[in-house]
């Protein structure tokens, strides 16, 4: 029986392209999650600091 | 720790590589066509897997409503359906030369043809359900029932006749294969076992971020 080595490589070669894309949807997905994430408690940091001295200059005469 | 099982995982599939293309002899009957077996084993036996974990973690999500393992079943079927994919198509192209046709309804291929759609309803089914709990609860129970498919997946070569090999591992009895040949799938099995964990970890994560990020 003749080897064949086209559908090996295409097998091989069309698995090796799907998991590397799913690996790059991770890694980019996850990267994406982070960075929303360091901004928000960024955020409700800066919401938080400034809160105090919100109702402290409510409070003035 | 994530960047040791990354470490380890593209070890494991390099390592597999060569065991596939260097160790492993050609095959007498089938020619080097037969190579294909070292990717389409191992992704059916990670499918397997996949969904094993789909319903271990959909029946503890059932009992405790614990969260995670919701995002457990949610990602390990994902990445089930992506190596049932693999499966198919590889399948496929390794049925083109040995058979002579790409596709053909035996009872191997069209049962893993059912797994594989019903999986992909279940990941549907997650994304149509706007209530959260009950999206989650509704593809539990699906989780569940979906998995008693992969039993009939395994025997169906035996139990009918087909045009697909009986099992290469998992059999009553021993594997009949040379030992070299079965080191080479034993190898590419534990790379792709590796790699199922670090997509499942990342996966998870993810859902776990996405999740914090709705709330």
């Amino acid at each position: 029986m003749p080897d064949n080595w086209s559908f090996v490589a295409a097998a091989y070669g069309l698995a090796a392209i799907v998991l590397a894309l799913y690996w790059r949807f991770l890694v980019r997905r996850e990267k994406e999650l982070d960075d929303a994430g360091v901004v928000r408690q960024e955020l409700r940091q800066a919401s938080s600091e400034s809160e105090p001295h919100a109702a402290g200059r409510g409070q003035l005469p | 720790m994530r960047r040791l099982l990354g470490g380890l995982t593209l070890a494991g599939l390099v390592a597999g590589l060569v065991m596939a293309f260097g160790v492993a002899p050609r095959e007498a009957t089938q020619g080097n066509v037969q190579r294909i077996m070292y990717l389409h084993v191992p992704s059916v036996w990670v499918a397997y897997l996949a969904f094993g974990v789909v319903l271990v973690a959909s029946v503890v999500y059932l009992v405790r409503r614990a969260e995670a393992a919701d995002r457990l079943a949610h990602a390990s079927a994902e990445v089930g359906v992506l190596f049932t994919g693999i499966t198919i198509a590889t399948g496929s192209i390794w049925g083109k030369p040995t058979w002579g046709t790409w596709w053909t309804w035996d009872a191997r291929l069209t049962t893993v043809s059912i797994l594989f759609v019903m999986y992909l309803g279940y990941l549907l089914l997650r994304g149509m359900i706007e209530d959260r709990e009950r999206g989650a609860r509704f593809a539990a129970v699906l989780g569940i029932v979906a998995a008693f498919n992969i039993p009939l997946v395994h025997f169906s070569v035996l139990w009918w006749r087909t045009l697909h090999q009986p099992p290469s591992l998992m059999k009553p009895g021993s594997a009949a294969m040379p030992d070299v040949i079965k080191y080479a799938l034993f190898v590419n099995s534990a790379a792709f076992t590796l790699l199922y964990v670090y997509f499942l970890t990342r996966r998870a994560r993810v859902l776990r971020l996405e999740a914090e990020a709705d709330a």
